[in-house]
């Protein structure tokens, strides 16, 4: 469960001071899936990235199942996204050079495990998202959608459970973010993981249990009747 | 294996670059390998020239004072050494001499009779132009602190006159009509295993060398390139003041210093030879050639100074000195490579590896989303780090492996191209009558040796050129993963987006 406390987060400009976040109070509950949305500049990936430990707050505090991101040095953070936080990002974020295998491979490698047990873990990943055909195929030889479904099974591959979700529809055609939307909200609902998903889509939002909007640097957080309302995941409703 | 691959898949993409970085390696490396192989070739020859004078192992040589027809004016080489002129008592009655007979014909006498040179050889076997002196100095030079071997030789030099019968017979009065004259070196040596001496820098070609048992043998070793030219191999007989030597070995020696053609026994150059001072003086128990080893490099000064005390009218120097003497191309080359040559290569050194850190660190910039993708997903950033060194290292590998390539090349091509070099050196103890008559019967002089450049690539310089393009690279590398360290995830992300 993610606990938001007061979180604010400054960016120095020369002498200018940007604020990307303000003052943000937020609480996600295990299995729950949050969407925020907001216009380009709002806030939302540094939320994210604040969530992911990928940057600190300014101020406040951020709790993960307990623990203060925040206070933990790097490495035991970067060990904790190794284990339990996955990312799936906008432009998918594939290394060029490695296979549809390899690339989902390379998030296992920090976890320390076998040659072997890596390979069955990825070759289960591929299966889950349908490309189990293209697992030597480069990034350059797959199309977008098929990218992103590889990018989502890197996410998933580690067993997280927290999967953060930038814009993950972004850069695909109109029937590909149909799939994979589907695909995700399969996931979510299968494994029971706690997904915030970043998007302009609207109609992507409302498929979420909850929504929130991003503006300046605020959070609003709304219900949403979605169809994973009521499907037995928690629903911890917090506004602002 | 994830390792590897994903480095291998990464030079791939990154191919002219890393072709780039690697070329840049092999050059600064190739140009170091190659300086140092013609710097090692130089001091080879170097080492060549000087062990023909002093051979191998020699710190400290000791000669008799030199002998002339007049003693120079001024220091020969500058240092003064003692001059004793050449003239001597009367020699012996054994001893051959030549006269005009009443006739005006050319005799050869001995033994108080005279024969008509017609037809004759006259032999002489002399120190050339040093005082001998005793062998027993020998053995006190041995005793000495600091000094592991000492090794007597006495130097003697064979001219051979032989007459044809026409033109003797006709006695037309001169002397000189009809001759064939003939020198050749011989050096007496002791017989048993000696580790310092001329025979310290041969190696045997064919046959053997002496043995302890051979001191007292008419046997002697042949200089190779005399013994082509003389149509001698073991088992032929050589004459040496009318006694006849079987050559059991010869043996081939650097071409420093005019090394003697003949070794024979020190035993039997003592009784054949004749004390060029007073012509058939005897030199029983005599050497005119001390070679001295010292215990160590750091000793020789010590040593030197010692055997000067103890032998106060011999010439003692030391291969240092007589290193310092040696002029001529083969110098000047050894100046060249050791002071522009380290300079170029440092220069070029330098300018490779700024280029490889260059591009490196560039490198790292163009792949900040693919290492803050990495950051994202749990690598720490030490791993990374390692995946960048490890590519770097690779490029480092090819660099090394073509910078010695270069370096072989660079190598072939100065010894394909290389003008022989000469080096100008103080003559050693050997010469011949005719090389002091002609000099003046002055001393020691100086001659000119032509020594090819062989550069030559060692086992040092190969491991120095890895350890240098490796150096490089890795610098380069972590250059690179400086910047990583200072990655921050969410930056570099931002960059995608």
């Amino acid at each position: 469960m993610y606990k938001l406390t007061g979180v604010t987060k400054l960016y120095h400009k020369g002498r200018r001071t940007i604020p990307a976040v303000t003052g943000l109070d937020l609480v996600i509950g295990d299995g729950e899936w949050l969407a925020v949305q907001g216009r380009t500049g709002s806030g939302k990936t540094t939320l994210l990235n604040l969530l992911g430990g990928l940057d600190r707050p300014t101020h406040g505090a951020i709790e993960l199942d307990g623990t203060e991101l925040a206070a933990l040095p790097e490495p035991r953070l970067t060990a904790l996204r190794a284990r339990a936080i996955g990312f799936i990002f906008q432009t998918f974020n594939l290394i060029p050079t490695l296979t549809a295998a390899e690339n989902i491979e390379a998030a296992l490698v920090p976890l320390g495990i076998s040659p072997a047990r890596r390979r069955d873990r990825v070759t289960a990943a591929l299966d889950a998202v349908g490309l189990a055909d293209r697992a030597t195929h480069l990034p350059a030889e797959l199309s977008g959608g098929q990218q992103q479904r590889v990018a989502i099974a890197r996410a998933l591959v580690k067993d997280p459970t927290v999967v953060l979700a930038d814009e993950p529809t972004g850069n695909l055609d109109e029937d590909t973010r149909d799939d994979i939307i589907a695909l995700l909200e399969h996931l979510w609902r299968d494994r029971g993981l706690t997904l915030v998903l970043i998007t302009h889509d609207t109609s992507l939002a409302r498929r979420a249990q909850r929504t929130g909007v991003m503006n300046n640097g605020h959070l609003t957080i709304q219900p949403s009747s979605s169809p994973a309302h009521g499907a037995g995941q928690p629903n911890p409703v917090r506004h602002l | 294996m994830f390792f590897s691959t994903y480095l291998r898949r990464e030079l791939r993409r990154r191919k002219r670059q890393s072709v780039l970085i690697a070329l840049g390696l092999a050059l600064g490396v190739g140009l170091v390998v190659t300086v140092a192989a013609a710097s090692a070739g130089v001091k080879n020859a170097e080492a060549g020239v000087l062990s023909g004078l002093y051979g191998v192992g020699t710190d400290v040589t000791v000669t008799g004072p030199a002998i002339g027809t007049s003693c120079p004016s001024a220091p020969v080489s500058g240092v003064a050494r003692p001059c004793i002129t050449y003239g001597g008592t009367k020699p012996s009655k054994s001893e051959q001499t030549l006269q005009i007979g009443r006739n005006g014909g050319t005799q050869i006498c001995q033994n108080a009779r005279c024969v008509n040179a017609a037809g004759r050889t006259y032999e002489r076997l002399t120190t050339p132009y040093q005082e001998p002196f005793s062998a027993s100095a020998v053995a006190a030079v041995a005793r000495l602190r600091d000094v592991t071997a000492a090794t007597g030789v006495l130097t003697l030099v064979a001219d051979t006159v032989s007459f044809q019968a026409k033109g003797a017979a006709a006695g037309d009065g001169s002397p000189s009509s009809g001759l064939a004259v003939g020198t050749f070196t011989v050096d007496g040596v002791p017989t048993g295993h000696t580790p310092v001496g001329p025979l310290a820098a041969t190696t045997i070609s064919s046959g053997h060398g002496f043995t302890a048992a051979d001191a007292d043998a008419n046997v002697a070793v042949v200089d190779s390139g005399y013994a082509a030219a003389s149509n001698l191999r073991t088992g032929s007989a050589i004459t040496i003041r009318q006694v006849r030597f079987t050559v059991i070995g010869i043996v081939r020696q650097p071409q420093g210093s005019s090394p003697p053609d003949v070794y024979i026994p020190l035993a039997r150059a003592q009784a054949l030879g004749t004390a060029t001072k007073n012509l058939g003086g005897s030199l029983t128990g005599d050497v005119n050639l001390i070679y001295v080893a010292a215990a160590r490099a750091a000793d020789i000064p010590a040593v030197q100074h010692e055997i000067s005390r103890l032998l106060p009218h011999d010439i003692v120097t030391a291969a240092g000195s007589l290193a310092s003497q040696v002029t001529g191309s083969l110098s000047d080359a050894a100046k060249l490579s050791s002071d522009l040559g380290r300079w170029v290569s440092a220069l070029v050194l330098i300018a490779a590896f700024a280029v490889a850190s260059l591009l490196t660190m560039a490198a790292v910039a163009r792949r900040s989303a693919e290492f803050g993708t990495l950051k994202a997903l749990g690598w720490r950033t030490r791993r990374i780090v390692v995946q960048v060194l490890g590519e770097s290292a690779a490029t480092g590998v090819a660099g090394a492996a073509a910078g010695i390539g270069l370096g072989f090349a660079g190598g072939a091509i100065i010894a394909a191209i290389a003008p022989t070099l000469s080096a100008i050196a103080p003559s050693s103890a050997i010469g011949s009558m005719h090389q002091m008559i002609q000099a003046g019967g002055t001393a020691l002089g100086n001659q000119t040796v032509v020594v090819p450049l062989s550069p030559s690539v060692t086992t040092g310089v190969i491991v120095l050129a890895v350890i240098l393009a490796m150096a490089g690279s890795l610098l380069a590398g972590a250059f690179g993963s400086w910047r990583i360290a200072r990655l921050r995830p969410a930056d570099a992300l931002t960059i995608v987006a």
